[in-house]
């Protein structure tokens, strides 16, 4: 019975997978909220060409699948790149940091995790746009006739109200941000889709491999799931008047 | 920099529109439309399972569809296209696994929001078919259901969209869509991934960008609503 388990060393394996897979989304989740909220940001400028441009970023990536899009970074930009620079990146340097040494993640992750931000900002920025156009006028016209500034008026009084309104369809992205760290594996970064993969070609057990790296996958998107709910329930109190 | 990606782009375009037929643009057109319609019939389903039904069957429906829920598409992708043939016993061609997997989350997704749309027709919807004598089935279908599908069907939209960009995943098992192509052309002439990637980007925007325009806007004018 038990030679048709997974041997511990797959096992190992896809645990490797699932930690680039954490890395990676983590770090496009940092990223992009914070791209995002630049972004919008910047829509709610009163000048017309930043406006216009904010939003043809939207379009343009809410649009098109991903995968094209990771294409585009890794043959198209990557192309571009001069040589030295990337047979620099391929070396894999160590960069003194202070304390420790950081190994520079490989060129494949580099550009999977500039992909995924870039496709994920535009859905949360859009998050972020439905939050402050929920937020009622009268809330920025109040404040307006209080004598404060435009931009204070979004920073005391707009933003905090909908940051409430936006962080449950947050959560939801970011449980996409780790879903679609799943398509990295095209350009060749060594996350969990592309380990079980490997798994399935060496060692034959196509359903117990998948069975593992999809208990993976609901493991992380419940995790984020919990903790976005605690911090609801603790922090924003929403439904709470 | 100049245009020569352009120029091959040209030269390929037929092969990238057919392929070797069916194949290319064209192929991604069939399969988001094969799984748009799938999915919206499977939507339809679970959505009214989830308000009619209750207790145990409930339950269960709320599992399943929260696991689509919860996996990448890829991996359903692997589950289907390497699973299906060994349960059926059967060769299945990969575009029929990719497009089950993309039914299957599609209908998943879609289930939630016909659900939502139910239950947000006021009460008095059903109680005064009822009292005309309907019989559940009826006033599901003549009285609820329509009401609930034109509500909800800016989320359809949403999630015809994002089914349509799915298709390019296909390219995982080697089915011959338009990414695929497109990365075929690149291998061959290997000079000008810049140009034609944009290209594809280019291509699934405006193939989803007039999706959501066509839906989302046109209803506005009153094109496809019954004059009052």
């Amino acid at each position: 019975m038990y030679e048709q388990l997974l041997e511990p060393r797959y096992l190992w394996w896809l645990w490797d997978g699932f930690l680039v897979t954490m890395a990676i989304s983590f770090l496009t989740i940092i990223f992009s909220t914070t791209l995002g909220f630049l972004l919008v940001i910047a829509q709610q400028s009163h000048i017309k060409i930043i406006k216009g441009v904010v939003i043809g970023y939207n379009a343009i990536f809410r649009y098109s699948p991903l995968l094209p899009q990771l294409f585009f970074w890794y043959f198209g930009i990557g192309n571009l790149l001069p040589i030295e620079f990337k047979l620099w990146l391929f070396d894999e340097p160590e960069i003194q940091l202070f304390l420790f040494t950081l190994k520079m993640p490989s060129f494949e992750f580099i550009i999977g995790l500039i992909g995924l931000t870039c496709y994920s900002s535009a859905f949360i920025a859009e998050e972020f746009r439905a939050g402050i156009m929920g937020v009622s006028n009268g809330q920025e016209q109040a404040s307006l006739a209080l004598g404060l500034t435009r931009w204070q008026s979004m920073r005391f009084i707009i933003l905090p109200q909908s940051f409430r309104i936006a962080f449950p369809p947050l959560i939801g992205q970011y449980m996409n941000i780790i879903k679609n760290s799943s398509l990295t594996m095209a350009i060749g970064v060594l996350e969990l889709s592309y380990v079980s993969r490997q798994v399935e070609t060496e060692s034959l057990k196509t359903f117990q491999d998948f069975a593992v790296a999809t208990f993976l996958y609901i493991f992380a998107i419940v995790i984020v799931g919990t903790l976005g709910n605690i911090y609801q329930s603790k922090y924003l109190q929403i439904g709470k008047v | 920099m100049d245009f020569k990606g352009f120029e091959i782009i040209w030269h390929n375009l037929d092969y990238l529109i057919f392929g070797n037929f069916p194949g290319g643009i064209v192929l991604t057109l069939l399969m988001s439309f094969a799984a748009i319609v799938f999915s919206t019939i499977l939507g339809i389903f679970a959505g009214v399972g989830l308000t009619v039904c209750d207790g145990f069957l409930r339950k269960l429906l709320v599992i399943v569809l929260g696991f689509l829920r919860a996996i990448p598409v890829i991996m359903l992708i692997f589950w289907t296209y390497f699973l299906l043939p060994v349960l059926l016993n059967i060769d299945v061609p990969a575009i029929t696994t990719v497009i089950f997997a993309l039914s299957l989350i599609g209908g998943a997704y879609i289930g939630h929001s016909v659900h939502a749309g139910m239950v947000a027709i006021g009460k008095e919807q059903w109680q005064a078919a009822f009292s005309l004598g309907f019989t559940k089935t009826q006033v599901i279908i003549f009285i609820i259901l329509p009401q609930a599908l034109k509500m909800m069907l800016p989320s359809f939209v949403n999630q015809w969209v994002s089914l349509i960009k799915d298709t390019s995943l296909a390219y995982i098992v080697g089915v011959a869509e338009f990414t695929f192509i497109a990365t075929q052309i690149n291998n061959r002439s290997m000079v000008y991934p810049t140009e034609i990637f944009l290209f594809v980007i280019m291509v699934y925007f405006i193939i989803c960008a007039t999706l959501d325009f066509t839906v989302s806007v046109l209803p506005k004018y009153h094109l496809f609503s019954r004059k009052k």
